[in-house]
């Protein structure tokens, strides 16, 4: 070509209005996590202490690593309902292999713990990209197949004698005066933020949402790169697995059971769109964020946990109904 | 019997039909004339009610309608054939004649009747179609019969038929002729869509043209000539739309010998060189794109060589051969050309994120993106000039742009180019001649897959013809005209030259 | 016939579920020859049913290109609603018991209702308003009964359709094939069954065609909730009482039941006959485990890896087309 792009006339950045409208869309959120505080702490003053805020902070980083794990897939049109019971698996597994004897437990431990959640990722990427399985149903019986595998493993009890560095390093640890759950949290979203704004891995997540065959057409790997997408999901699952592992002090085989759920909650409340290619890591840290406040109030105010499993179905509805696609072709 | 006036209808910003008043009497064929994207499909998914309009009244025998639904319209005695299929794919044929008009009983359907019902329509038209095929079995041309038996199983007052030939062979659309020749004699009103000059003259009573969502003129067929009609249609004479291009065939870069695509294409050969357009000409369905789209690495070929740049390529994938220098521009920008909701700055830059200027070891080189966008969008001369808006907002022309910048974001030496010009304005299109003009007086090749003859006629140097997805003839420079290629569609016999 | 249409024929009449059924009936009846005693046999029959009914609603919902992952909690709700309602009437008998039961038919429709009306009108995906449901539902149903079985399930109800026996066979058996029976007239001789399969294969063209493609999508929406209510009577009347986890993996065998029956993900196909007959090798796998004394855990590993397996196989004969 004999153009010279880089020697460009300037383009009109034609941003201000979207930009605009992007943010009014992006500050909802915030704003009514605000206002549920500020409500919620009008009727019970216990739930903006700064201990129970704090509290909030921590439940959120686990929660906020399972929705930017589901996030990632929801980006590409896919889902993992595998998530939570991969959650469990890998509880289970590292804690046995931590209790286990052998010089440093724990790396082993960790390495197991990222190593299975490598490994159903890849099966998953596998089956989806290379197979061409439907992602809903490989996830689902995925989700079987793992959450049998962490009964039997476990036979079905909790795996006790973590040791407590273990715990102590990634549960109550703190670094500069940050306890370690949330620096966890902060350093995922950081880098997820980074490579889904500045890599071609990221670029093409999105393009494979917004049109997979438009995407294949351009040249994308979409095979290669929604392989890895799964992988990355249940990688960071694998991490969010370990964090609350050692908050509970054991591997427990019913860890992940509501997780799936949350996760998916967590992302299309924050506004990530179950339809690909539009919302990121941002969205899924608010809706984490959200969810956590009303959960944390609901338990303060000894709300029965059969009811907050109603209520959670009920914002995902309201979410999904406010966050409705009104530009009907 | 239908009378339209001042019919508007506006897609959110875009005024897609403004101010036309469109009348209809019984016993008549009423031609709609105008290029892609002038209005035409937008008046006749009114008339069906598909969607409502914006502004105007409608009066269906006299009676004012304010607003048609599919189904409003169909009691109103409107039938519509359209050219998407409204068919199901996991349906048979008779299931489909039927759907939503079923005949039943109290409890269950009848099926015996519907299938007499079938048969007869069917022996009415003269089409042979097994009625209990699945959809997803047919052809093209055999999905087109369906379509219009449907649409004439139930006894309509007005009939809507789409560029029904687009994929029929002369022998089948005779019989449409013939059928429609009848329904005409029973009082029916028909609006009918085409192309097709010789068609309009043959079947039509008055001609309306419409361009830019405008109509110039409503006129008795026997009054106008095809130079006029033409000139009204593109708004300007011929001459001054196709840009001259001045053809050096020099080496050849890619060529084809033998392939097949399953069910699609078979034993295709072609050649094409650097420094000239090459067209590829066929009915719907004849197996163009899949040609294209094979040598893209889209489909699979099953068996057959490419060889671009004098080097065999095993297995074709899209992003190998954009890095070889290949580029493939899809027909359907919304279903493969674009992802819509995303900006145009990352539609445009899509096929090229592995080119150096772009990224570095899947590094986007974010900042850098915006400038490298600028001088092909300018080039191309996007409206409005505003790349971060989503690609759904913008107009098909532009659209259409978005996807032919990405052929000059990264080093390019075959353009591979699929229907570009469906569903732009006129403007738009000789934009895009314009484009296709630089790059090939700069050295590049075009293989231009089109069913737009005149284009063809006067931008190819040479044109392969294909019929049931077989390369049928190929012509050159002279004797390409429009009345060759169309003979080559339909006939084994015409003196085929055989493809190199 | 050329080998393409054979394969396409083999695969529309759902050559591979006989293929499967035979050849799991045999591997059971091989490795374990108590498989063919009769009571098994029986056991494994009603069983079947449980699993059969369900199934064939999700089947009218996967034909319209939906999903319902509520039906295991409407399950629950249903037994809960049964057995509340005749232990707070004690001395009903005869054909009151039908009132309880119909407040559980009732509660299964509205759930329906209310997903399909969602669906619809509203344009939502199928799949997260099902998710909310399932877990509004059964919030609801463990919230009544904080997990504790509710007792008072009338007996004559009881034995009458859990423990009796018509023609020498469970009822809920009968029921079940008169269920499916009705499914497959539905699907091959009505306007209805047309039409969701139609919604399911083209929307578009069904919408131009004159299909209410909305009331067609509220329908199957209720037909599931239905029969998933219905399940939850059945299996009340079999076990004696209402319990809000009756429903725990069903709601994923109704899913796998479909799916190796042949129903598209994508809509626009799937057969009633084909899923009874894949609900009836998920039974067969499941009894011939028990009867070998597997753990229970292990049959959840094999019904995912049959679900996957099913798939993935489906895939590769049918070709990679459609990818992505």
């Amino acid at each position: 070509m004999s153009d010279r792009p880089d020697m460009a006339a300037p383009v009109v950045l034609d941003r201000a209005r979207p930009d605009i409208r992007q943010f009014a869309a992006q500050a909802k959120l915030p704003g009514l996590v605000f206002l549920a505080l500020l409500v919620l702490g009008l009727l019970d003053p216990r739930i903006v202490s700064s201990g129970n805020l704090w509290n909030i902070a921590i439940q959120t980083s686990y929660l906020a690593l399972f929705a930017m794990a589901q996030t990632m897939v929801l980006l590409t049109r896919g889902f993992d309902l595998s998530l939570g019971f991969t959650v469990s698996l890998v509880s289970v597994i590292s804690a046995m292999v931590m209790t286990g004897s052998g010089d440093m437990p724990i790396l082993w431990g960790i390495a197991a713990g990222l190593g299975v959640g490598l490994l159903i990722g890849g099966l998953n990427g596998f089956l989806i990209a290379g197979v061409g399985i439907n992602p809903l149903v490989t996830t689902l019986g995925m989700a079987n197949i793992v959450m049998a595998l962490a009964s039997t493993v476990s036979g079905g009890f909790p795996v006790p004698g973590i040791p407590e560095a273990f715990t102590e390093a990634l549960a109550e640890g703190r670094l500069i005066g940050i306890p370690v759950p949330i620096l966890f949290a902060a350093l995922c979203f950081a880098v997820l933020f980074l490579v889904l704004r500045f890599t071609v891995f990221g670029r093409g997540l999105y393009l494979i949402g917004a049109n997979p065959r438009a995407a294949k057409a351009a040249g994308v790997r979409t095979g290669r790169v929604v392989a890895i997408d799964y992988g990355v999901c249940s990688l960071l699952a694998a991490i969010g697995a370990m964090l609350l592992t050692a908050r509970t002090g054991s591997g427990e085989p019913n860890l992940g059971g509501n997780l799936t759920l949350e996760s998916i909650a967590a992302a299309v409340v924050g506004g990530v769109r179950l339809t690909g290619g539009e919302g990121g890591v941002t969205a899924a840290l608010l809706g984490a964020l959200f969810i956590t406040v009303i959960s944390n109030a609901m338990n303060l105010m000894q709300v029965d946990g059969y009811l907050q499993q109603v209520l959670l179905g009920l914002i995902i509805l309201a979410s999904l109904i406010l966050g409705r696609d009104h530009k009907k072709r | 019997m239908l009378e339209l006036t001042g019919m508007t209808k506006r897609f959110g910003g875009v005024v897609a039909l403004d101010g036309v008043d469109f009348t209809l009497l019984s016993g008549e064929v009423h031609a709609l004339l105008g290029e892609n994207g002038a209005g035409k499909s937008t008046l006749i998914n009114l008339i069906a009610g598909t969607y409502g309009w914006t502004e105007g009244s409608c009066r269906i025998d006299g009676q004012t309608v304010s607003a048609l639904t599919p189904q409003k319209s169909r009691d109103a005695g409107v039938a519509a054939v359209f050219q998407e299929f409204s068919l199901v794919p996991d349906l048979t044929v008779e299931e489909n004649l039927f759907l939503g008009r079923e005949i039943k009983g109290r409890l269950f359907l009848n099926r015996r009747a519907m299938r007499a019902r079938a048969e007869e329509r069917f022996r009415d038209v003269g089409f042979h179609v097994e009625l209990d095929s699945k959809i997803e079995t047919l052809t093209r041309a055999q999905k087109q019969m369906v379509e219009i038996a449907k649409g004439m199983l139930s006894d309509a007052k007005i009939l809507i038929l789409d560029e029904p030939t687009a994929s029929l062979t002369d022998g089948e659309a005779e019989k449409l002729f013939a059928a429609i020749a009848g329904l005409k004699a029973r009082g029916v009103g028909i609006i009918y869509v085409s192309h097709r000059m010789a068609e309009i003259r043959r079947l039509a009573d008055r001609v309306t043209v419409l361009r830019g969502g405008r109509k110039i003129d409503t006129l008795a067929i026997a009054a106008a000539s095809d130079a006029t009609l033409i000139e009204m249609m593109v708004g300007q004479p011929v001459e001054r739309l196709y840009p001259s291009i001045s053809q050096r065939p020099a080496e050849i870069v890619l060529a084809t010998r033998g392939i097949s695509v399953s069910g699609t294409l078979s034993d295709a050969s072609i050649v094409v060189r650097a420094g000239e357009i090459v067209g590829l000409a066929g009915l719907v369905g004849c197996g163009r794109s899949e040609l294209c789209r094979a040598v893209f690495g889209l489909e699979r070929v099953t068996s057959g060589e490419i060889e671009l740049h004098g080097e065999v390529v095993r297995a074709p994938v899209p992003h190998s051969m954009l890095r070889a220098g290949l580029c493939y521009y899809p027909a359907d920008r919304g279903a493969e050309g674009l992802a819509l909701g995303r900006p145009g700055r990352e539609n445009v830059t899509m096929a090229a994120l592995d080119d150096p200027r772009l990224s570095q070891a899947g590094l986007l080189k974010f900042w850098r993106e915006r400038r490298a966008i600028a001088a092909p969008l300018k080039t191309l001369g996007l409206r409005p000039m505003a790349p971060e808006r989503a690609a759904s907002s913008f107009s098909g022309g532009n659209q259409q742009k978005l996807v032919l910048a990405r052929g000059l974001m990264r080093p390019v030496s075959v353009h591979i180019f699929d229907e570009p010009t469906v569903g732009i304005d006129v403007g738009a299109k000789s934009e895009v001649y314009r484009l296709m003009k630089s790059l090939v007086e700069n050295g590049a090749a075009i293989l231009l897959s089109s069913s737009e003859l005149p284009e063809l006629v006067h931008l190819t140097n040479r044109v392969y013809v294909m019929r049931e997805g077989r390369i049928v003839a190929e012509l050159k420079a002279d004797g390409i005209t429009e009345a060759t290629v169309l003979r080559h569609y339909f006939d084994a016999e015409t003196g085929a030259t055989e493809a190199a | 016939m050329s080998p393409d249409t054979l394969r396409r024929r083999f695969l529309e009449t759902g050559g591979i579920v006989i293929l499967l059924l035979v050849a799991v009936a045999a591997a059971a009846a091989i490795i374990e020859p108590r498989f063919l005693n009769r009571l098994n046999i029986l056991n494994v029959l009603r069983n079947f049913s449980f699993l059969a009914v369900p199934a064939i609603g999700q089947m009218i919902v996967m034909t319209t290109g939906g999903f319902d992952l509520s039906v295991g909690a409407t399950m629950a709700l249903a037994s809960v609603v049964t057995a509340a309602a005749m232990a707070a009437m004690p001395d009903a008998h005869g054909l009151q018991l039908l009132m309880p039961v119909a407040l559980a038919l009732a509660c299964g429709a509205c759930v329906g209702l209310v997903n399909g009306t969602l669906v619809a009108r509203l344009s939502l995906s199928p799949f997260m308003v099902t998710l909310a449901s399932l877990s509004i539902v059964a919030g609801l149903t463990l919230y009544y009964t904080q997990g504790i079985p509710i007792y008072g399930v009338s007996d004559a109800f009881v034995y009458a359709i859990g423990r009796g026996q018509g023609l020498g066979l469970p009822p809920v058996l009968l029921l079940a094939i008169v269920v499916i029976a009705i499914a497959i007239i539905l699907q091959r001789r009505t306007a209805l069954g047309r039409h969701f399969y139609a919604v399911g294969g083209n929307v578009g063209a069904a919408r131009l065609s004159g299909v209410r493609t909305h009331r067609v999508l509220i329908t199957a929406y209720v037909l599931s909730g239905l029969l998933a209510a219905l399940t939850g009577v059945l299996i009340t009347a079999r076990i004696g009482s209402g319990q809000s986890t009756i429903g725990g993996t069903l709601g994923l065998e109704t899913i796998a039941a479909a799916v190796i029956g042949g129903v598209s993900l994508r809509g626009g196909s799937g057969r009633a006959e084909n899923v009874a007959m894949a609900a009836l090798c998920l039974t067969i796998i499941a009894n011939a485990m028990n009867l070998t004394q597997i753990d229970s855990k292990f049959q959840t590993l094999v019904l995912g890896s049959v679900l996957i397996g099913a798939l993935a196989f489906d895939r590769i004969v049918q070709g990679r087309r459609a990818n992505v």
